[in-house]
């Protein structure tokens, strides 16, 4: 096992490092630049500004002194579109909150995905299970983008209940909504894998086995039903959690969190260059580190897997 | 003798008391004097010499102040300069300031505004925004931006701690305009040197305007309070200035309703109902930008805009009425002039095509078409431009319609910004949507774009017109020259120009203060009170 983690992890550098190089070859070949704007800064204003950002550099210079810039100092450059701040507390910033409302969205997302989707397998066709089905079905077709206003229409406008956006660490009423909209989806598919999942391992022999043995349901259930269904659930888990805690721009948009997904899409509109990169590094290095953690779960869920 | 008088003029003008709050006859101000407004997107940057946006100004004029404001209806006023004095030649500006202090104490000096300038146009500086100083001709400016003389060559010096000299290659009678321009700001030299690029955050920031910057969550809110030191605090009502970010306008309207913002944009569309509704809301006022579809008659353009009669067409055969009443529905203006029709000093030209009735007009643009050898049988095919956003594709789409008739088949291409802004600027488009925003009040601002060597992205070229700014920037009467320059335009039609901009915004009543008549909107949070309701 610590085997496999380590040359996991070991394959995990050159990842980084490709996808490194690759995003920043992609992003030089947009057309336009950060400094691209309305009204055409004169030749020698625009210079002086590539000068001092170091683009005026060969490509393969400008990868070399990003790359030596991490490494050496852990620093992922100036951002061009906010002259006053650095990537790092850019992302120092706006990380924090994505963290917060994305990891709450995870466990609300499982918490009741889980329950309504085991619940509606055990009462399969009864009313219980329609219901399930329904608001799974339901909240699966209705997208955050259309959630999160109505959200606000109704919660703050209507109802006066809560901040209709913006963020604090110290009020847990700006969590609510973010929460809310950015679980709800996710919710539904977990709920919808868990119920097939729970109704393909309740059909099983070991199911049947352990019932004729006499053993209690509430057991069956829990040790022998509910751990080989959650199989399918966390292969999904993984990839969920990761882009949940790396951001939602439509939350952010919506919510007004400043959060990092926002901040993602639009460096990548603004040619905010190391703003982007930065983003690109911190949710690929998420990416690979979640998905180790999955496979090193599977083993543990499942004594037939062995790595 | 003229000139004399002028100077005497200003002088008299500027020795008036500075604008203050007056509270209205019958208002009680409010308890809680806190103003939150609406910004679309994050403030990028709260240094002078880095900002670029117009929501970063926004917050720059109450945390700085220039050498000179602007009043209620876009008028200069006295700033950090008591008054000022101008030389014969109009090239030599000196400035008195009065005795102000910066939010730490220390007091606001001449040598404040020279390091404040010598920083922008620096190139280690990198300002984005170094080409303002250029603009007001300041000596030396250009070469310094271009590393041929060093930053203490600005025509810029401190004759003592109180007397500011500006000295200017040319007469630009648009030079005190450009004084309430955040770039023109005074920074704190000490400050900027102990923190760096971090100077403007929350716990160093240093200012010497109305409001000092209580706090900053980028992309969340900014938070402004009054400032003590101030030298006009005692005018000073509002206590509290917040800008909240909300991303998405529909969101930031019922965010309005809710009651937790006083000012937010009404989104496209949506004016005629809210007027209805909330009729002391709803606000349209005139805004110094225009719209317009910039034709490309440089090489890399199509064979077919270089010919004058296609262009004419197609300034002829757009509808701007059914654009202006049923698209955009804002109180915009149709334009038939590139110059925004509420600048100061501005009269349009008399006539053109903006009396023929809309058939004359189509009948024109169809005639004109067939001389240049296209009709409904051998329809004119070009490509229209323009970025990602909702109003741009309606009224692109309206376009198309108004332009199908004439036998012009419009090819719609949307792309994202920055590929339209260059794009633009390598001349490699058809037609494109274009907006232009004054830098201020007066109507060089728009016309210069046209210049041959002004930004100009369709590379349209005409000597008598060039000759006609250049003869302006002396002349002491340019409405003869502006008019003709205009009427130019109309012939030879390189854009073809369609609205000039409104500002439509719901305004809580309460807020008292914001000014209406200003065409460039730039407003003070030190001249606004809240009324008790």
């Amino acid at each position: 096992m610590i085997a496999f983690v380590l040359r996991r992890l070991a394959v995990a550098i050159p990842t980084l490092l490709l996808l490194i190089v690759f995003s920043f070859a992609l992003m030089h070949l947009a057309p336009g630049g950060p400094f691209t704007a309305e009204r055409a800064l004169p030749p020698q204003v625009l210079a002086n500004l590539e000068a001092k950002y170091g683009l005026n550099d060969p490509l393969w210079k400008q990868i070399w002194n990003y790359l030596y810039g991490i490494v050496v100092h852990f620093d992922f450059g100036p951002s061009f579109v906010y002259p006053d701040r650095t990537v790092n507390q850019l992302i120092a910033a706006g990380f924090p909150v994505t963290l917060t409302y994305g990891a709450l969205s995870f466990v609300a997302a499982v918490v009741v995905g889980v329950s309504l989707g085991a619940v509606a397998a055990i009462r399969q066709n009864s009313w219980v299970d329609y219901l399930a089905v329904g608001i799974s079905i339901g909240a699966q077709v209705l997208p955050n983008f259309v959630m999160a206003p109505l959200l606000v229409l109704v919660l703050t406008l209507w109802y006066g209940l809560l901040p209709g956006g913006g963020w604090s660490f110290s009020d847990p009423s700006f969590w609510i909504m973010p929460v809310i909209a950015l679980a709800t989806s996710y919710m539904a598919s977990i709920a919808r894998i868990t119920r097939s999942a729970m109704l393909e391992v309740l059909g099983s022999n070991h199911i049947r086995t352990a019932r004729a043995k006499g053993m209690p349901e509430h057991r069956v259930i829990l040790r022998h039903a509910l751990k080989p269904a959650l199989l399918p659930v966390i292969s999904y888990l993984g990839p969920v959690f990761v882009s949940m805690i790396t951001g939602s721009v439509v939350i952010d948009i919506y919510f007004s969190t400043g959060g990092i997904g926002k901040a993602f899409v639009d460096s990548a509109l603004n040619r905010d260059y190391a703003v982007m990169m930065g983003v690109t590094i911190l949710v690929g290095s998420l990416t690979i580190l979640f998905n180790l953690i999955v496979d090193v779960l599977y083993a543990w869920i499942d004594p037939k897997i062995r790595y | 003798m003229t000139k004399l008088f002028t100077t005497t003029a200003l002088l008299a003008a500027l020795s008036l008391p500075a604008y203050a709050v007056e509270v209205a006859e019958g208002d009680t101000l409010a308890e809680n004097q806190t103003y939150t407004y609406w910004l679309l997107d994050a403030i990028k940057s709260l240094d002078p010499a880095k900002n670029t946006d117009v929501e970063g100004s926004d917050v720059l004029r109450s945390l700085f102040e220039g050498l000179m404001n602007e009043d209620a209806a876009g008028n200069m006023i006295p700033g950090v300069a008591e008054s000022h004095e101008i030389s014969e030649d109009q090239l030599t500006y000196t400035f008195t300031l009065r005795d102000a202090n910066w939010s730490n104490g220390d007091p606001v000096t001449a040598g404040d505004f020279v390091y404040a300038w010598q920083r922008v146009v620096n190139p280690e500086t990198a300002s984005e925004y170094a080409w303002y100083i250029e603009l007001m001709n300041i000596e030396n400016a250009t070469q310094i931006i271009a590393g041929d003389a060093t930053p203490d060559q600005l025509g810029v010096r401190a004759i003592d701690d109180k007397t500011l000299e500006v000295k200017l290659t040319t007469p630009t009678p648009y030079f005190l305009n450009t004084l309430s321009h955040a770039t023109t700001y005074p920074v704190p030299q000490a400050v900027v040197e102990e923190h760096g690029d971090a100077w403007t955050q929350p716990a160093n920031l240093v200012g010497n305007g109305a409001f000092t910057l209580a706090s900053h969550n980028l992309g969340v809110d900014i938070v402004l309070n009054k400032n003590p030191e101030y030298w006009d605090a005692d005018n000073v009502v509002m206590e509290t200035v917040r800008g909240v970010t909300v991303n998405d306008n529909n969101v930031a309207l019922t965010r309005y309703q809710a009651g937790e913002l006083d000012r937010v944009q009404i989104p496209a569309g949506q004016f005629p109902r809210l007027k209805e509704e909330f009729p002391e809301q709803a606000v349209s006022v005139p805004y110094g930008c225009s719209y317009a579809y910039v034709m490309n008659v440089s090489d890399k353009g199509p064979e077919a805009l270089k010919d004058v009669r296609v262009r004419q067409a197609l300034a002829l055969g757009l509808n701007r009425e059914v654009i202006v009443d049923q698209v955009l529905q804002g109180g915009q203006e149709p334009s038939y002039s590139w110059t925004h029709w509420a600048i100061n000093g501005f009269a349009a030209p008399e006539g053109g095509m903006k009396d023929m009735p809309m058939p004359e007009r189509q009948e024109k643009a169809k005639e004109l078409l067939a001389e240049a050898g296209y009709g409904p049988d051998n329809p004119l095919k070009l490509s229209l431009q323009y970025n990602t956003d909702d109003s741009h594709r309606l009224l692109a789409i309206a376009a198309q319609q108004f332009w199908r008739p004439l036998g012009i088949e419009i090819e719609l291409n949307n792309v994202e910004w920055k590929v339209h802004t260059d794009r633009l600027q390598s001349q490699d488009f058809e037609l494109a949507r274009y907006a232009w925003c004054a830098d201020y009040n007066e109507a060089s601002t728009f016309l210069d774009w046209f210049r041959t060597d002004g930004y100009n992205s369709g590379k349209w070229s005409n000597e008598e017109y060039d000759q006609l700014l250049a003869e302006a920037r002396t002349a002491e009467d340019t409405t003869p020259l502006y008019q003709r320059a205009e009427e130019i335009l109309a012939e030879e039609a390189p854009a073809v120009f369609v609205y000039h901009y409104a500002k439509v915004d719901m305004i809580n009543p309460a807020i008292k203060g914001l000014p209406r008549e200003n065409l460039l909107n730039t407003w003070y949070a030190k001249d606004l009170y809240r009324a008790a309701e």
